[in-house]
């Protein structure tokens, strides 16, 4: 899912910057309330923790490449805005040291990867399991169900982002000057590839590890902790 | 006779260990940063103005040779900088360019980019026609992303990770952004040993995966001790931040210093990108 640099026009990349931006310095605000002086290092583990599980990618036709992000599993322990923060310097320790996703597509993968997919990802969460005790298999299915809807919102609108490029940026002969394929091919080519293959691998991946730490410490899910 | 199932799981080891492998090495390394070159000889913050505006310039162009240009400009600056050009090659062709041919290779056809035909022939008896448009675009698409991502893996190459990591504050990023991201940083490491010592630990038991639930679990149970762990260090860091003085607002370090050569690289990559916007302008 990560937008290497080319792909979308400097136009695009800017407007997603911009939307940011805001969206960051909420996030930041939201943090500082929620999470003490004593739990910096624990977001910038959690940073790092999202990036190892971000590793593991594959490329898939249509754009990009799909893998689990860890978004929504961030979400569910240490709340959307904190998990907006870790995904995002995850991000940007892979665009800026390893080359993966563009740096001028910053804004942009963040917006779908930090914010959308978190976001989307922990509300879902939160309506399915409501007040189920921590331990119960609801919040393991609740924590499943947003992970999948999360990363599919996610995808649906790097299609999008992709999409349009065709449609506002092409010479006089309609030649496409960044991203190739129109909204019809590239949001069915990133949302059934989620549907199907990587919205299942966030599934297991983020349903099993809340499985095992419902095991070992509930003390996760109950608030505890934060 | 190969075993699918085997295949399989080795397929999901060996790539986690690879990457693992290479997070390590990519961390580690910084030999190339370290070594007597132009580019290593800079300042960082100007470095990565000039780098970003280059950047800025190849996403922006619509011309396929000034953009050819700016990568002929990046290959030169990899050979004063004292990196081999064929690992510099292979680093940044081998992976996200070549997937992006990949990607565009449908639209070089009629089928997808109606136009002017270039070159018409068959495939199985399949009349195949690739067009001029179709044919631009997708050249323009794979040396765009070529030279942007040259650009990227040649900063990252010839700059230590925690000074780039500074650079942030340049562009104005709050301080506490910037710790968390260079604390983050150094946790890669840690945590890629982490996981690679707890699969050699469950190989070393149950010897291999042999059922892909199986090693679906293994995965799901190493995230989640990983998470573990780091709750458990985070209190650790803590106090050792404590004992080194932290307040609870984060300062950094900042031993940068601006030579004269640092202005003319700065002033020279401003006339090189005003000149190719200038040029793309008037063609």
């Amino acid at each position: 899912m990560h937008i290497p640099d080319g792909y979308l026009s400097p136009a695009t990349c800017g407007v997603f910057g911009a939307v940011m931006i805001p969206i960051w310095t909420v996030a930041s605000k939201a943090v500082k309330k929620t999470l003490s002086v004593k739990q910096v290092p624990y977001l910038a583990i959690g940073a790092a923790f999202s990036f190892v599980i971000m590793m593991f990618n594959v490329p898939i036709p249509g754009g990009s490449t799909g893998h689990a992000v860890g978004g929504v599993l961030v979400a569910v322990l240490i709340g959307p805005w904190a998990a907006c923060i870790a995904v995002t310097v995850a991000l940007v320790i892979q665009a800026l040291l390893f080359g993966d996703g563009g740096i001028t597509a910053i804004g942009a993968n963040c917006f779908n990867m930090a914010f959308v997919l978190p976001f989307v990802g922990y509300y879902v969460y939160r309506l399915i399991c409501s007040d189920s005790p921590a331990g119960s298999n609801r919040r393991v299915i609740a924590a499943g169900a947003g992970a999948y809807v999360g990363i599919c919102v996610a995808a649906l609108c790097t299609g999008v982002e992709f999409g349009l490029q065709p449609l506002l940026y092409h010479t006089a002969n309609g030649q496409a000057l960044y991203c190739p394929y129109s909204l019809n091919v590239a949001v069915p080519a990133m949302l059934v590839s989620h549907f199907l293959v990587f919205g299942w691998v966030e599934v297991i991946v983020t349903a099993l590890v809340v499985k095992y730490l419902q095991k070992q410490d509930a003390v996760f899910f109950k608030g505890g902790r934060f | 006779m190969s075993n699918p199932v085997h295949k399989k799981s080795d397929f999901i080891e060996r790539s986690i260990l690879s990457a693992l492998a290479f997070l390590k090495d990519a961390t580690l390394s910084e030999e190339y940063a370290n070594r007597k070159g132009l580019l290593q000889s800079l300042d960082p913050r100007f470095k990565t103005i000039s780098f970003f505006a280059f950047l800025v310039t190849a996403v922006s162009l619509k011309n396929v040779v000034l953009i050819g240009t700016l990568y002929g400009l990046c290959l030169l600056l990899a050979f004063l900088s004292s990196i081999p050009v064929r690992h510099f090659l292979v680093r940044t062709l081998l992976f996200i360019p070549l997937f992006s041919l990949c990607i565009v290779l449908p639209t070089l056809f009629s089928i997808v980019t109606p136009g002017e035909a270039v070159w018409s022939f068959n495939i199985l008896g399949i009349s195949a026609v690739i067009t001029r448009p179709g044919f631009d675009g997708a050249l323009l698409f794979v040396v765009r992303i070529a030279t942007s991502v040259s650009l990227v893996v040649l900063l990252s190459l010839t700059t230590r990770h925690s000074e780039l990591l500074k650079v942030l504050r340049v562009f104005g990023v709050p301080p506490i952004f910037v710790l968390t991201v260079s604390m983050s940083y150094r946790y890669l490491y840690l945590f890629a040993t982490m996981v690679e010592n707890i699969f050699t630990a469950v190989k070393s038991r149950v010897g291999v995966v042999s059922h892909q639930r199986h090693g679906q679990n293994i995965v799901a149970w190493n995230i989640a001790n990983t998470w573990n762990r780091t709750t458990q260090m985070s209190e650790e860091v803590y106090m050792a931040m404590l004992s080194r003085g932290y307040t609870g607002e984060p300062r950094l370090l900042s031993a940068f210093q601006a030579t004269p050569k640092d202005w003319v690289w700065l002033l020279g990559a401003v006339i090189i990108c005003a000149s190719l916007f200038y040029r793309g302008y008037t063609l």
